[in-house]
């Protein structure tokens, strides 16, 4: 028999009692709306109304300063003949892709690690967060310094090592440039896989692994028949949030190369910026940011729907 | 509760009436302040005066303060799109490039400040009406031109032999490979920065007889034998005088390795020369600078017009007018292109000769390359296709990837295709 949640009975009017403000806000339908309303109105304002006003822009002729001109599909399909755009497109999914799938293993690793019992494990926990809490343009300056030519602690160490007798150049190869960035996203995205899967490890209760090594269950079986099962639903969410957040990564990308060389590193973030705020075009680099709309679109419903099934 | 909504009602209404009136009185009196966004100088006592001496002055002269809103170097593009589009904020802006262009429905005509500024201390450079002429008004007042030279160790040149610094390309090149065999390589950024790029690559395919773009706006030029030669000479100067990290270099990027000592030429502001006086004196007495080298077809430079504007929305136009007139007038003017110590190159022949070019005779060439400055689409109109050749980085992309090895007629092939989607040519 399924159990319905418990709910508060409704104040019932009393014929003859005054109106009072306490009690009306004490009504249930007035109280909940009181505590959605401010969170409603700032998703209206912050979300929903420059998401609507983008789409708006998107099918405008819009350059700054100016009246726009309704041009329908015209900027989406000028982005359909531009090369520089599908460089873009091929750039961005590379890089959204390769990221996650090396934060998503990389990050399970590190819970699994920390999951552990260790001396220092608090310590260690912490410290693995650093890379999440510093700021992104902070820490850029900070990877600036280590992927220069000159004063590459990376080239130091390889050439000391005795592993390359001159010093890469990880910015200036359109290759490793890319490369480049895919290794500070992922150092900067680890923790937030990292934390967010370990909480999710510690919802696995002991038992399920006592169980398994009672039915002979080896380390790998239970990682994959307990353990990955379990955090299944977590591991979803966060990979969502991840590709949503890497799709739309600009500071990285725009501090470190500016989508060069040759637009070897260009993503929609950092060519929306470019053509929407250095030429003034607003309504193609609206248009811009908008393509990675269907594939974010597609990504997040399947998710959904694959978790409403489970 | 009904009185309590009729009370919020008549204050609010009381309000708004009192702003309003209020409103209507200030714009009789002076102003008590206004704003003017300009991006952050390199050079900072240039800022330091304004703020210090000059607004000090005004506010003693009209008990108006001028409060001057720093913009960090790269963002004013930004900034003025945000202040345009809202209508709101500093009542004058800094402007630079051909964003009068941009911009020109949110700019105030000042055409009669410059007429006057013209008949006391001008004429203007010609030139420099491309940046701020739209339409036969002008919508900005130049301050002057932010150049870009060659910056290079006086030191390390002569140890190969070059005393004095090559006139033409094909000369330089010869000088940049007897240095990068010792060990002091060239530094010209190729990568995807705001200004140091441009500030050598339209000049180089200009110097070729290469063009972008025609007059008329519409007709792509960048098909051609010039620019194929300007881009097999680019290919050459930077393999056989520079290193892959260019390629990628934004426009921190040679600075930071000149004064690292790790390049023995750029191309640059005079930052390099101001920056080096003040931390690594001993690098400043080894530096010099001078005009592009000549190519084929003549010398070119790059016109970096630092300019003021007014915003149409500023609520007292002709109070923001008669600030900028006072700041004009040569009492003040010279003070303030003074302590910014040559960083800007002004457009009025008065300043031909001026003793603000005294103190530092390294730099000369920033006022000498004044009448050879172009916009960057040049010949073409600074519109707003201009912006986007610009922004999309065409020109500096082609010859970026000539140097990593792609195949000159690929690479022209490529900008030709993407400048006809931009000029809109048939």
């Amino acid at each position: 028999m399924a159990v319905r949640p418990a709910t508060l009975p409704r104040p019932t009017p009393v014929a003859g009692r005054p109106f009072t403000l306490s009690g009306f806000l004490e009504r249930e339908g007035i109280f909940s709306w009181l505590m959605l309303g401010p969170g409603v109105l700032f998703l209206l304002a912050f979300v929903a109304y420059p998401f609507f006003y983008g789409i708006f822009l998107s099918l405008e002729e819009r350059r700054v300063a100016s009246e726009g001109v309704f041009v329908g599909l015209a900027n989406f399909r000028t982005l359909a003949h531009d090369a520089v755009f599908w460089q873009v497109t091929r750039n961005t999914f590379f890089y959204v892709v390769v990221t996650t799938v090396l934060k998503l293993c990389g990050g399970l690793a590190m819970a699994l690690v920390v999951n552990q019992s260790f001396r220092g494990k608090n310590l260690a926990r912490a410290a693995l967060l650093l890379p999440f809490i510093v700021p992104t343009a902070l820490s850029t300056v900070a990877w600036m310094w280590i992927l220069d030519p000159t004063f590459s602690v990376v080239n130091w160490l390889l050439v000391r090592a005795g592993a390359i007798t001159t010093g890469y150049s990880w910015l200036g190869n359109a290759s490793l440039a890319m490369w480049s960035l895919v290794a500070v996203n992922t150092w900067r995205g680890l923790p937030f896989y990292g934390i967010t899967l370990l909480a999710g490890l510690q919802t696995i209760s002991p038992d399920l692994y006592e169980a398994a090594a009672i039915d002979g269950a080896s380390t790998v079986q239970r990682f994959l028949y307990v353990t990955l099962p379990v955090i299944k639903p977590v591991l979803i969410i966060v990979t969502m949030f991840s590709v949503i957040f890497t799709f739309g990564d600009f500071q990285l990308i725009y501090a470190l190369t500016h989508g060069g060389p040759a637009n070897a590193t260009h993503v929609f973030s950092t060519l929306a910026f470019d053509i929407g705020m250095s030429a003034g075009q607003l309504g193609m680099g609206a248009a811009v940011a908008l393509a990675i709309l269907p594939a974010l679109a597609v990504l997040i419903v399947g998710l959904t729907f694959y978790l409403r099934r489970e | 509760m009904t009185s309590t909504r009729r009370q919020f009602l008549a204050t609010t209404a009381v309000g708004v009436a009192g702003a309003a009136v209020g409103r209507s009185r200030r714009a009789e009196a002076a102003p008590k302040s206004m704003t003017v966004a300009r991006e952050s100088s390199f050079i900072k006592p240039f800022d330091d005066y304004f703020v210090k001496t000059l607004a000090a002055e005004y506010e003693k002269l009209t008990g108006t303060k001028i409060v001057y809103e720093a913009v960090s170097v790269g963002g004013m593009l930004t900034r003025l799109t945000t202040i345009a589009e809202t209508k709101s904020g500093p009542e004058m802006v800094g402007t630079g490039v051909n964003w009068p262009w941009l911009f020109d429905q949110s700019l105030v005509d000042v055409s009669d400040i410059a007429a006057e500024i013209g008949k006391k201390i001008g004429p203007w450079h010609d030139n420099v009406l491309d940046a701020v002429v739209v339409n036969k008004k002008w919508k900005a007042l130049p301050w002057g031109n932010i150049g870009q030279m060659e910056v290079y160790r006086t030191d390390w040149f002569k140890e190969v032999g070059v005393t004095k610094f090559p006139d033409n390309w094909e000369d330089l090149l010869a000088a940049g490979r007897l240095l990068k065999k010792k060990g002091h390589p060239f530094g010209f950024e190729l990568g995807h920065g705001f200004g140091d790029n441009h500030g050598w690559l339209y000049p180089l395919l200009w110097s070729y007889g290469g063009r972008e773009v025609d007059k008329d706006g519409k007709t792509v030029l960048i098909d051609s034998g010039e620019t194929a030669k300007a881009v097999d000479f680019c290919r050459k100067f930077y393999q056989e005088t520079m290193f892959e990290d260019v390629l990628a270099w934004t426009d921190v990027n040679n600075n930071k390795a000149y004064l690292g000592e790790q390049i023995s030429c750029t191309n640059n502001a005079s930052s390099i020369l101001v920056v080096a006086k003040r931390d690594f004196p001993e690098i400043a007495k080894v530096t010099d600078h001078a005009q592009n080298p000549q190519g084929p077809k003549g010398r070119f430079h790059i016109m970096q017009a630092a300019s003021h504007a007014i915003m149409t929305h500023a609520p007292d136009i002709p109070a923001a007018k008669a600030f900028l007139r006072w700041l004009y007038d040569d009492k003040q003017l010279h003070r303030w292109l003074t302590a910014g110590e040559a960083y800007y190159a002004p457009f009025l022949h008065a300043y031909d000769n001026h003793p603000m070019w005294n103190p530092e005779p390294r730099y000369m060439p920033y006022k000498d390359s004044l009448k050879t400055t172009r916009l960057h689409g040049w010949p073409g109109p600074p519109s707003h296709a201009m912006s986007e050749s610009v922004a999309k980085y065409v020109l500096v992309d082609m010859f970026a990837k000539a140097c990593r090895g792609d195949s000159t007629k690929d690479v022209i092939a490529t900008a030709a295709s993407q400048l006809k989607q931009i000029y809109k040519a048939k």
